[in-house]
């Protein structure tokens, strides 16, 4: 696979710590196209091991507005469905330059260990150190070691470590869009966490026609109103839920966006700082970022303060715990105090709701009910490798359009046939 | 003419680093851009932009614009942004002089935070 890939399959098999290398054979990108079509077919073939499966899409880290996505496919705790939950911010565009388009991890490590992925290379390190760390210290050790700030980190913290159901894998110091409780196969599997970092390059098929393209759609996207919209509270008005904004606007900071993705879904409130600052904060830890809209609306409708909600959300992103779940979860049993809240922590189970009815994580669903034109758009994001609430939003990305541009990135074509055959593969 | 950044409208999509590394490279990469949202204070959510120019280092800072002249000696009790380390060895910003719309990164930006003075 010579355009808009690195033609590298990764199988890490933790149990014997041994790495296997495959080629990205250009028939299966034409039978699978890539994305989640290629990880569910990827976790098919090494079912019996339940594995963990990363990648991203044919489109993930272009200039294609949204072209942030990375997807994880496993077998999720909290539904036993095979599930696929969304890496957004800057973690599926650095997978993507990491050198591996594909990563599947098996096996059992026999102590806490933690994946190194770059330049092309995957090692398999020591984590005695990191294991018993929250996600903050986790990341920091792992950046501060490697001196490298910008390393993106998949990681677990003490809920994943304990075997919760409600354990997510979160990046970096945030909360991710696991649903599924995936960070609770990483603990099961003494993964720590994946380090990654990409600094690789992407051939282009017919560079100056993409280019193009790329350019007419970002300026017909900037002629559309919605588009133009920046932050959490925007994007959940957009999704048709509830405007956030008068609760969030007196602790905003900035509106953050996710790789290449023109509207910002993620927002930085300051809960222990002044929210007007400009030049840099002294707090160490000022405030948190904002990137999942369903707990903010759960949290609002059971009476907390936004500063209540960020730092009840803050202590889930450390603990490593779905901050969906633990909205839901603490709204039935009327706990508003967020010190209360984090102190339930270790005891929270489910079923909760917030986990969905699909096989795509519902972050991008926000509480609408799941319908057949919301589940084919997010398997276009998962495929393709968009973000999935822009995908939601910006109706400019057409399915035709999409496709045309994998076919000028990669040299080969894609019809609607196939990515019919694919979502229906990954819906089955 | 140059490039003006406006900091505050930056959302750090790295649309701009993107499209110069095209630029660059005519294919997608990051590492030879002259233009670069700084990323590396996330927990303090301290956000801006780096743009490499023939004499100056631009930092287009939230709280304004910092030019560091290329060779002066800078202030060792500044804390040095990890985005900031490799941009002395790029390529200066040549405004994109052989595209016919002008510069890539300002065709980029979904926000309008980068325009030309």
């Amino acid at each position: 696979m010579e355009y808009l890939a690195s033609d590298k399959i990764a199988i890490v098999d933790l149990g014997t710590r041994n790495i296997t290398e495959d080629e990205l054979d250009e028939d299966l990108v034409l039978d699978k196209i890539g994305g989640a079509g290629i990880t569910k077919h990827l976790y098919d073939q090494y079912a019996v091991e339940n594995p963990i499966v990363l990648g991203t899409g044919l489109l993930t880290g272009t200039l294609v507005p949204g072209a942030s996505l990375g997807v994880i496919t496993a077998k999720s705790p909290s539904t036993g469905r095979i599930s696929h939950v969304p890496l957004n911010l800057d973690a599926g565009m650095e997978l993507k330059y990491s050198g591996f388009d594909y990563i599947v991890i098996k096996g059992t490590a026999d102590k806490p260990v933690y994946l190194w992925i770059h330049d092309g290379i995957l090692d398999i390190n020591d984590a005695d150190d990191l294991w018993g760390k929250d996600t903050w210290a986790a990341t920091d050790h792992i950046r501060s070691e490697m001196g490298d700030d910008l390393i993106q980190v998949l990681g677990i913290g003490q809920a994943g470590e304990n075997g919760s159901d409600l354990a997510q894998i979160g990046i970096n110091y945030w909360q991710s869009a696991d649903r599924m409780g995936f960070g609770k196969l990483f603990g099961e599997k003494n993964l720590k966490l994946m380090a990654i970092r990409g600094m690789g390059l992407l051939e282009i098929s017919e560079p100056e026609d993409f280019m193009d393209d790329c350019a007419e759609l970002i300026a017909t996207i900037r002629k559309n109103p919605t588009t133009q919209k920046q932050g959490i509270a925007a994007a959940a008005a957009a999704l048709g839920e509830e405007d956030l904004g008068d609760f969030l606007d007196p602790l905003t900071h900035r509106h953050m966006a996710c790789f290449n993705t023109p509207v910002a879904t993620n927002t930085f409130i300051f809960t222990e700082e002044d929210p007007a600052l400009l030049k840099e904060s002294a707090v160490p830890e000022p405030g948190f970022l904002l990137t999942d809209i369903f707990p903010l609306i759960v949290l609002k409708k059971a009476g907390l303060s936004a500063k209540d909600a960020g730092i009840l959300l803050k202590a889930c992103a450390k603990y490593g715990i779905d901050g969906a779940a633990v909205a839901e979860l603490s709204a039935k049993s009327g706990l508003t105090d967020p010190a209360e809240i984090e102190k339930s922590f270790p005891d929270l189970k489910g079923p909760v709701e917030s986990t969905g009815g699909s096989v795509f994580s519902p972050w991008a669903a926000v509480g609408k009910e799941i319908n057949e034109n919301w589940e084919r758009r997010q398997a276009v994001a998962y495929i393709l490798g968009l973000h999935p609430i822009w995908l939601q939003i910006a109706t400019e990305l057409t399915e035709e359009k999409l496709l045309d541009l994998a076919g000028l990135g990669t040299e080969m074509e894609f019809t609607p046939d196939t990515l019919d055959e694919v979502i229906g593969d990954i819906l089955a | 003419m140059g490039i003006q950044i406006d900091a505050l409208k930056c959302t750090a999509c790295m649309a701009c680093e993107l499209a110069c590394g095209y630029h660059r490279d005519d294919a997608f990469a990051l590492l030879s851009s002259c233009i670069v949202p700084y990323r590396g204070r996330e927990k303090k959510n301290y956000v801006g932009v780096i743009l490499k120019e023939e004499d100056s280092l631009v930092a287009a800072r939230p709280e304004g614009i910092e030019i560091n002249r290329i060779g002066e000696e800078q202030d060792p009790d500044k804390e040095a942004d990890a985005s900031a380390k490799p941009m002395l060895l790029r390529e200066s910003c040549d405004l994109c002089d052989d595209v016919d719309d002008g510069p890539l990164c300002i065709t980029f930006c979904p926000t309008g935070a980068i325009s030309m003075a």
